[in-house]
């Protein structure tokens, strides 16, 4: 799950990171009750989860006088059409030089991996782009502690001990609150030290619970229904339902509905063993979607047994067409009750997608 | 054969929980019928003593192991402590750790397999369905009966998606050397690879099918090392950006994780991908006359 800038630089400052004073409103005029701790110059910054923020507006400049009418414009403004209901107000810093630091996990050496750079700022993706030598780059066994001296030293190059140390300490931030990505860009020296501008914290959802996390923010409500079911529901917005069990089968059967000339409304992996009552939800919260016309049932039996596919596919009574295909473990008696109430069942994945499309028209 | 056979002992770990004992029951059956040694072991931390389906269940595995003859652990431990398991079954001196648990944290994954490669142990998982070498031995949960013996190998990040190619192969007459499920989280022990590097060595394998999805680039770094005559199929053509689906390793997050990109890629190697699953057999069977 994404944090927001001003939670991710919470976590930064418990790690030793020096973050720049802010506060934080959901209102414009709840700045009045903090103007003792806003400084002469400030930066307003919309708290939403949008990449290139500041190129969208949602990061303006602003001194003690004009803050309260520059976050009442930034409240009435979409970011990328994102609605901004908080804003963060930091001092303005003395910035001397931006860097960039990010750290990720390489799937392939299977290690923390950090990036650094000489000059961060907003256009550092186009630098990673443009000059390949401007971002370096360590990895390292994932049982250390702290980044090896000599690799932070072969990563920071000439810059300042004290970014070393900084970099060292958002390692920390990436292991201790199970992140798939810690990023601080700009990473700024000013004349009072060094600072995190900007922060940015990705945690890993099977870590959420153990960090405290009740709910996962980056999921749409009915996706967070479906997760209490125990299913993967990802919301797209065609016109065929899929309901299938592996997410690597369901993602199979989307690519074949578009490749036969439809479009999926969703994906929806009941997971393994799923019982008639599991399915008999997936098909009442994919006939929930919209956009649909048709659902198509894939399923491939092996831990979960088609008869009770069968009950559940019975049981949810949606009024949408249902076309199936189910084989493997009990598939016979699945098929023979399905046959009883009049479902349409074909033999492959092929036949069933390219009927479901047929049907969506 | 890769990574076991008939004469592997195996423990599981996790034994006396709902899956763990449901599975020892599948994969003894499994090597019955097969004449195998199957699961000689149960493990579950004070519940040392009992017995599942008739196999011992001991306190630790180093506590297994001075009774019993074993060189692998199939690992059915939840998401917070089978990190641990992986080390425990490690450290014991266990050649190979077969990891089926879902919803692993990726840091605990990182540091277990770590470790487990430090002590010179093979991890494959977590978040897999396990390996199944047709008439030999299954270290998972693969259901067996869509299986027939021949000299395919297939590696997949994905389970259903797996059977369902291993039963397109079956009927159509293509049988399988070793089937491995790496596991569908973005961290996992053995690679494309890695497992690519033992098909090389295994007399009985003449191609591999790769099954593939989105995220990562594990596909490509692993076609590009082998003499290993290939067909892949790679899932998520239609996944949008930025969505997890349903592995927590499928997500595009820009780069060359997409599907489009890792086809592409592999094609350039000269590698035959199959646009949908039932066409890998025809591949197959076309790989073998340009071979013969």
């Amino acid at each position: 799950m994404k944090l927001l800038e001003h939670e991710a630089k919470q976590l930064f400052a418990q790690e030793g990171i020096r973050v720049p004073n802010g506060i934080l409103v959901g209102k414009h005029e709840e700045i009045l009750l903090h103007m003792d701790a806003i400084a002469d110059n400030v930066v307003v910054k919309a708290q939403v989860d949008v990449g290139g923020r500041g190129k969208a507006g949602g990061v303006l400049m602003a001194t003690r006088d004009t803050v309260i009418e520059t976050a009442r414009q930034l409240f009435n403004t979409k970011i990328k059409g994102i609605e901004v209901q908080r804003i963060l107000i930091e001092e303005r810093l003395a910035i001397q030089h931006e860097y960039f630091v990010s750290i990720t996990i390489d799937r392939i050496k299977k290690q923390p991996v950090i990036l650094f750079a000489e000059t961060g700022g907003v256009d550092i993706e186009e630098t990673a782009h443009t000059k390949k030598d401007a971002v370096r780059s360590v990895s390292f066994c994932p049982l250390l502690s702290d980044v090896p001296g000599f690799l932070l030293r072969e990563l920071c190059g000439d810059a300042p001990a004290d970014i070393q140390k900084t970099v060292n300490r958002l390692y920390h931030v990436f292991c201790h609150k199970d992140a798939l990505l810690a990023e601080i860009n700009p990473l700024v020296t000013t004349p009072n030290g060094v600072y995190a501008a900007d922060a940015k914290l990705i945690v890993d959802d099977n870590s959420l619970a153990r960090q405290g996390i009740a709910v996962n923010r980056d999921l749409t409500e009915r996706e967070r229904e479906a997760e209490k079911h125990g299913f993967s529901f990802v919301e797209l917005d065609g016109t065929i339902g899929v309901i299938g069990n592996g997410a690597g089968l369901t993602m199979s059967t989307l690519d074949l509905i578009e490749y036969y000339g439809g479009k999926a409304a969703d994906f929806l992996d009941v997971g393994g063993g799923a019982d008639s009552e599991r399915v008999m939800h997936a098909v009442r919260l994919v006939a929930g979607v919209p956009t649909l016309r048709v659902i198509v049932v894939n399923l491939l039996g092996g831990i979960t047994r088609c008869d009770e596919v069968a009950k559940g596919i019975i049981a949810s009574g949606v009024p949408v067409p249902v076309i199936v295909r189910i084989a493997g473990t009990n598939a016979e008696e699945g098929q023979r009750l399905l046959a009883e109430k009049g479902y349409e069942m074909l033999d492959t994945m092929d036949h069933v997608v390219k009927k479901a499309v047929e049907v969506a028209g | 054969m890769i990574y076991g056979d008939k004469k592997t002992g195996i423990i599981v770990t996790g034994a006396t929980g709902r899956q763990g004992e449901y599975h020892i029951g599948l994969m003894n059956e499994y090597a019955r019928q097969v004449g195998g040694r199957g699961v000689v072991a149960g493990v579950t931390p004070k519940k040392g003593g009992q017995k599942v389906h008739g196999v011992p269940v001991y306190n630790t595995v180093k506590e297994a192991l001075r009774e019993q003859d074993a060189t692998a652990a199939v690992v059915f431990v939840p998401g917070g402590a089978a990190a641990d398991s992986i080390m425990e079954a490690a450290d014991a001196g266990l050649e190979l750790v077969v990891a089926i648990t879902e919803h692993v944290p990726v840091h605990d994954t990182m540091k277990a397999i770590a470790y487990a490669e430090m002590k010179g142990c093979a991890v494959i998982g977590p978040n897999c369905p396990g390996l199944l070498s047709p008439g030999e031995v299954k270290m998972g949960i693969m259901p067996s009966g869509l299986f027939s013996r021949g000299h395919v190998g297939v590696i997949s990040r994905s389970g259903t998606l797996t059977y369902e190619v291993v039963d397109e192969l079956t009927r159509a007459g293509i049988g399988q050397s070793t089937v491995v499920g790496i596991g569908g989280d973005p961290v996992i022990g053995q690679t494309f690879s890695d497992v690519l590097e033992r098909f090389a060595e295994d007399p009985v394998t003449k191609a591999v099918v790769l099954i593939g999805e989105v995220g990562g680039n594990l596909e490509a770094e692993g076609a590009k090392n082998t003499d290993v005559p290939l067909v892949a199929y790679i899932a998520g053509v239609s996944a949008p950006p930025d969505k997890r689906m349903g592995h927590a390793g499928a997500i595009v997050e820009g780069g060359e994780s997409d599907a489009r990109s890792k086809i592409a890629k592999l094609k350039k190697m000269g590698i035959h991908v199959a646009s949908r699953p039932s066409e890998i057999p025809d591949l197959i069977r076309e790989l073998f006359r340009c071979h013969c």
